[in-house]
């Protein structure tokens, strides 16, 4: 109703100002185009202009109606430039919901800050960007800009929708290229949108219009899986003033190995001595691989600083060696230098950590954020992160896992894909040995972790005592006021796994009812994630990492308890997973002893829409079980 | 005798080991050698030395400059604390003049194959980045750091802005084995120190008087424009104050949840200007009551000059008032302006964009949106003063100054007390402040510019109460009418936690965490009336929100009210436990019992008290015929609960969320 409402506005507006609304499109948008948009794109327009192989213009204008405040950031009147890429203009006018102008930004009145990551500590990226708070919703943005840059390997192609809940009323896409440097484009997610396309030796021309908003759901793919984006790219190109050329994987990893590698490392003869040292003694690649990536994480940490074409080359290993610090390029070339000295070949390897997202395998290009080592092995290869200190020699863990990489060699660029962890892999094995009381309850725990359930765990060694045992009150706090007595963990890295030991004391966490306690048979619970009710949903369903439970629980009772019921054995199986659990009563010979064995697996996979519902329905039945209870007869 | 013998053999032998070189550069083997904290086994580093001294430079051309020394060794444990091998040194600045980083030194040290061996800090890996228009930060990391590293700094802060001295730190959150502080302070400024009161460390300040002396030279002409220039050598006399304090083993401020601003409870002192004496002038003062700073603000800082403007809205609220009643009028106008012009999140008491360009902009900061409220009740006729507030952030200053009061609400004063307003807050009534005004007390200026304190913490509980009507099924899910209904500052939580979401999002937001349930029917009334109480009614049905075992049926009562874990977990606390306001709230659950069953048991009454009266828990049960019914009401009157108080307030929470648990059980007949 409400949104309705606002249309009725919009459109209200339109036809009441014509005429110092010159600049803003008339309100004539399709209605659709209201559902889940928190803003609106009137209409943008990018031109691309490649003047050379190493100059390229861009001009944009986006002309933005913002329906309420979560719409704000899709305004995006900011530019982001460093030393080689200049702004030649700027500008900005902003609209009340009359078409009023009530506000203009010239060139000038844009603020200038440094935008670093922050993983970074210092770097010459900065942003110019417009400073305004808004007064009132609805209001328009129509904001310009135009910039020119030494790189044509980055920022050709075009990503209309690149948010959630923003609706596209019409977005114009001209590709300029007078000198008909050869390039490529392919389309992506455009099927059955209203586009009309151009295509010339020399440029290109797209129009899209009315592209409803998506909006955000759990667990689904990826946004790059499903926006509509015209991916362009030079075959002949530059990146801050390095010329390069290439249209297929083989071709540009070749480039870059050329370029952006150092190819001559001097490291001092001490450090060659050591590594040759350390060595000595070790029999095969393997093993000395292993222990001179233990010597880069003893003697280095992470330091992202990035400057110019710093930003893309690997700070010299020798320098690396000196200062013990650098990015993920310096750290992982400074481990392949390292590992040469003892004629180890391995390969610098481009990928995208963090969520899963694959270098697009269809469409060679300059891609990825982060750069990992590969060891390439007669059996399976090997694989390093060179960026942390504590994480295992050959494991990935969840940042770079399971997705296509590029592997930079001489003789060029192969796409290969990361080792998975699968679903078996990821275990998490629990046992405990309950002794109930009257009133309270003594727990011995231990649990087993290997796979992506180590990945998640490990770091806990480094933190203090005082929030490890935090974060076990935190993970069990529905066994109400307990205290840790004792906590111990083992780490071992050599073959991945970790093994968390605790002794826990707590009040009793049965519910009480009458003279009868409410035992919950599964004593700890494994975490699932809760979905919300959706009957419109529209994403896939995507679980990106299986992982397994198998748990044994033992209860010991008190003198005088009784046990009136336990509950009945389950069995769940399907395509999402499984779910087993089984409670018996075993008399032994000093009084009865529960014992409840859980077994729960859930799938990686994708799932249709469709499927939604059951998968609903999967992890609520699982969240029922889990909470299973025995009836206790007390003496009370 | 033999006993104290020992002693002394003991405090001799240890001697040596102490006497540690504290000169730059004379790191030791010993302490790179460290593997960890002797006392503080869980520190990640420390601080092995850290040496300030603060004095002044006088040139002749340049004047006066504030320069700031700091020496500091610092020792790594281990890859956590990594992190205090990076630096970053922030300087304050403004358009024309500002603080500069100089003479930065730093050393890292480490014991390679037995041997020290240092690395030095290139110049050409520090960095500097304007951070703002008021801060410049000056970067850099250490070289060649590992696990036991020690790495040496030192640099000088020159600043031009010679009155104003930053906080001395006193402590930081790793443990100081040694600490040295040196201020010598000429006698043209008289400072007066301050610790924080927040803090239980106490260092003890040496005071002494020194001297110091001015040399240069004045040029004299022997005759008006003609002849030889003479130059004369002079030399001057000027006494030093000087300060000094040292302290070894300095504990680490200790980090918990639930604290807002943990510096506000670190060891510093900070230097109050209390006047200047240059040669040749006479002294000025700057040490002030509470009285003379609110009126040097309200004179000064335009307040009363903005306040006095009223021809800008004059027309408009005529309109809007005419033909109003008088009561109606305070909210009208409140409305007017917290609806009309927007706060563009800066805060100040003073109106930064001038209330008459705020007006018609539509934008201006705390100091134009209050004051122009402030305008327009007492244009309306109504007696309303400015109250300079200090937010959360800003602390409570520790002695009367300008830089004590950050913010201005509005007060109204009635017969029978003064109401509170700020109209920056796009959620607040009239008489409710936000959260980050809600501190310490206001100081309200009155019109013939006399000043009087205020308190600012809420002084009235808000309610909420909670209604669940619930029915079985034969299916044995649960359908439920609930009723929520939220008073006071419940009500202006709601709508800064719910005022935005859409319907959908709405629902999934109330369903998510209670299990199989699907919501509806959902009605909000006066979501968008600020200042009224929000009642929300919907219906539910749940699955598997009780226990069928045998012929029993067990359900928990507050099936999704209440509360199911105990928030306070940590053993100890050494911080207060602040609430947001004083509360009450109640749940009454009544509850249709099925046919063919009957009450087997229920849980007991409970009543229990929180200290003395601080607080207190009711749990209630009674049955009438069919219907069970289940009461339970929280009731906390205090905001503030010191450290002393923890232990007790986790156990009022314990057996609050015990009593919560309790099931009741159903047989069938």
């Amino acid at each position: 109703m409400r949104k309705i409402l606002i249309a009725l506005q919009l459109i209200f507006i339109g036809l009441a100002t014509p005429l110092h609304a010159q600049e803003i499109p008339a309100n004539t948008f399709k209605i659709e185009l209201l559902a889940n948009a928190n803003a609106i794109l009137r209409e943008e327009i990018t031109e691309i202009n490649i003047l050379s192989v190493d100059k390229m213009r861009v001009k944009n204008r986006r002309t933005v109606t913002v329906l309420n405040e979560n719409g704000d950031y899709h305004v995006q009147a900011y530019t982001f430039h460093k030393d080689n890429i200049k702004i030649l203009d700027q500008q900005a006018r902003v609209y009340n919901s009359s078409g009023e102008e009530i506000k203009k930004f010239k060139k000038r009145h844009f603020e200038d800050r440094s935008y670093l990551s922050s993983s970074e500590m210092y770097g010459d990226s900065r942003i110019s960007y417009m400073n305004y708070t808004p007064v009132g919703y609805p209001y328009t943005v129509v904001f310009e800009e135009e910039y020119e840059t030494n790189s044509t390997v980055f920022r050709t192609s075009w990503i209309p929708l690149d948010t959630y809940n923003l609706s596209i009323e019409k977005a114009r896409y001209i590709f300029k290229n007078p000198q008909a440097i050869p390039f490529r484009f392919e389309e992506r997610n455009m099927d059955g949108l209203e586009v009309e396309r151009e295509i010339m030796a020399t440029g290109l021309e797209y129009n899209i219009s009315n592209v409803p908003a998506f909006t955000s759901e759990k667990h689904s793919p990826d946004k790059s899986e499903f926006q509509p984006r015209l991916l362009v790219a030079l075959d002949e190109f530059s990146l801050v003033g390095v010329e390069g050329s290439g249209n297929n994987w083989k071709d540009f990893g070749k480039w870059q190995y050329e370029h952006l590698l150092e190819h001559d490392a001097q490291l001092p003869q001490a450090t060659i001595e050591k590594i040759e040292k350390l060595t000595a003694n070790a029999e095969s690649d393997r093993e000395k691989a292993k222990i001179i990536y233990q010597y880069v994480q003893d003697n280095t940490r992470y330091i992202s600083v990035q400057l110019g074409i710093g930003g893309w080359i690997p700070m010299p290993a020798a320098k690396v060696d000196e200062l013990g610090y650098g990015d993920c390029k310096a750290l992982t070339n400074y481990t392949r230098v390292l590992l040469e000295t003892q004629n180890i070949p391995s390969y610098y390897t481009v990928v995208y950590g963090g969520d899963r997202k694959h270098l697009d395998p269809e469409f060679p290009s300059m891609q990825g954020n982060h750069v990992i080592l590969n060891i390439p092995q007669e059996d399976q290869d090997i694989w390093l992160e060179c960026t942390s200190q504590s994480i295992p020699f050959d494991f990935l863990g969840r940042f770079t896992d399971d997705r296509y990489v590029l592997k930079l060699t001489p003789e060029g660029g192969e796409l290969v894909k990361t080792p998975a962890y699968g679903a078996k892999h990821n275990l998490t094995r629990t046992e405990a040995e309950i002794r109930l009381d009257e009133e309270s309850f003594t727990a011995d725990i231990t649990r087993h972790k290997s796979g992506i359930a180590y990945d998640k765990i490990y770091g806990i060694q480094i933190i203090k005592e005082r929030n490890q045992k935090e974060y076990y009150k935190e993970l069990w706090g529905y066994l109400g006021h307990f205290e840790i007595q004792n906590l111990s963990f083992s780490n071992d890295r050599d073959s991945v796994k970790f093994l968390e030991k605790l002794e826990i004391k707590g009040k009793n966490f049965s519910r009480k009812a009458g003279n009868r306690l409410l035992l919950p048979v599964n004593f700890l619970r494994p975490t699932v994630y809760s979905l919300p009710r959706d009957e419109t949903r529209k994403m896939p369903i995507e679980i990106t990492r299986g992982e397994s439970y198998a748990d044994t629980f033992r209860y010991y009772f008190p003198q005088g308890f009784e046990i009136e019921s336990i509950p009945e054995k389950v069995h769940l199986e399907n395509e999402f997973g499984s779910l087993f659990i089984q409670t018996s009563l075993i008399e032994a010979e000093d009084g009865p002893v529960l014992e409840v064995e859980r077994k729960l697996i859930i799938n990686q996979g994708l799932w249709e829409p469709e499927k939604y519902e059951a998968y609903y329905k999967f992890l609520n039945q699982i969240k029922s079980y889990n909470n299973q209870k025995a009836v206790i007869l007390t003496a009370g | 005798m033999k006993n104290s013998i020992l002693l002394i053999l003991i405090l001799l032998l240890s001697l040596p080991i102490n006497a540690q070189n504290y000169k730059f550069g004379k790191v030791s083997e010993e302490e790179v050698a460290q593997t960890e904290h002797p006392e503080h086994k869980e520190a990640n580093a420390a601080v092995l030395y850290r040496k300030q001294e603060v004095y002044y430079e006088l040139h002749k051309q340049t004047g006066l400059t504030l320069i700031t020394q700091i020496h500091e060794r610092i020792k790594i444990y281990n890859k956590e604390g990594f992190d205090w091998a990076n630096k970053e040194i922030k300087v304050h600045k403004n358009s024309s003049t500002g603080e500069k980083v100089t003479s930065v030194k730093a050393y890292t040290y480490n014991l390679v194959d037995g041997k020290l061996r240092e690395e030095k800090l290139d110049k050409r890996d520090i960095f500097e980045e304007e951070t703002s228009r008021y801060r410049k930060t000056t970067k850099f990391t250490m070289p060649a750091v590992t696990e036991s590293s020690v790495i040496e700094i030192e640099y000088t802060i020159r600043s031009p802005f010679i009155t104003s001295l930053d906080a001395v730190p006193l402590q930081d959150v790793i443990p100081i084995d040694r600490l040295e502080v040196s201020l010598k302070i000429p006698e043209f400024f008289g400072f007066k120190i301050h610790y924080n009161p927040r803090s239980p460390l106490i260092i003890p300040i040496e005071q002494s008087q020194g001297s110091f002396t001015y040399n240069y030279t004045q040029s004299k002409r022997a005759n008006l424009g003609m002849g030889e220039t003479k130059f004369e050598r002079k030399k001057v006399e000027y006494l030093l104050n000087e300060y000094s304090l040292e302290q070894d083993a300095i504990p680490p401020l200790k980090n918990e949840n639930y604290i807002d601003y943990l510096k506000n409870y670190a060891a510093y002192i900070r230097l109050e200007l209390q006047y200047t004496k240059y040669p040749n002038s006479p002294i000025e003062n700057y040490s002030q009551s509470w009285e003379g700073v609110a009126k040097s603000i309200f004179n000064d800082s335009d307040l009363k000059k903005e306040i006095g403007i009223t021809n800008y809205y004059k027309d408009d609220l005529d309109v809007l008032l005419n033909g109003k009643k008088q009561e109606e009028k305070v909210d009208l106008i409140y409305n007017y302006v917290r609806d009309n012009i927007k706060w563009n999140d800066y805060v100040g008491f003073r109106a930064e964009v001038g209330t008459r360009k705020a007006y018609k902009e539509g934008l201006g900061n705390t100091g134009d949106i209050n004051l122009m409220l402030i305008s327009m009740l007492r244009y309306a006729g109504f007696k309303t003063n400015p109250v300079l507030v200090s937010t959360r952030s800003h602390g409570i200053p520790l002695y009367p100054t300008r830089e004590g009061f950050n913010y201005v609400v509005v007060g109204l004063e009635l017969p029978n007390g003064v109401v509170l307003m700020d109209a920056t807050d796009q959620n607040a009534g009239v008489g409710e402040l936000p959260k980050r005004a809600r501190n310490w007390q206001g100081r309200i200026i009155r019109e013939d510019g006399s000043s009087g304190w205020l308190p600012l913490l809420p002084q009235i509980k808000s309610v909420n109460t909670n209604r669940l009507d619930l029915q079985l099924k034969d299916d044995f899910s649960i359908h439920g009418r609930v009723l929520n209904s939220y008073y006071g500052l419940h009500a202006k939580t709601f709508r800064d936690k719910h005022g935005k979401t859409n319907t959908d999002n709405y629902v999934e937001m109330l369903e998510k965490d209670k299990g199989n349930i699907v919501i509806s029917n959902v009605e909000i009334h006066n979501r968008e009336d600020k200042g009224e109480n929000v009642r929300q009614t919907y219906e539910f049905d749940l699955k598997n929100g009780i226990e069928v075992i045998n012929s029993n049926i067990y359900i928990k009562p507050l099936i999704f009210g209440g509360m199911t874990e105990n928030p306070f977990k940590e053993n100890e606390r050494n911080y207060p436990v602040i609430f947001d306001f004083p509360s009450v709230e109640k749940n009454t659950v009544n509850l249709m019992i099925p046919d063919g069953y009957e009450i087997s048991s229920i849980p007991e009454n409970f009543d229990t008290m929180l200290g003395e009266g601080a607080g207190q828990f009711i749990f209630k049960t009674t049955v009438a015929g069919k219907f069970l019914r289940v009461e339970t009401i929280m009731d906390l009157n205090n905001i503030v609960y010191t450290s002393a108080d923890y232990e007790m307030l986790k156990e009022f929470f314990a057996q609050m969320v015990e009593k919560q648990s309790e099931a009741i059980v159903l047989t069938k007949v």
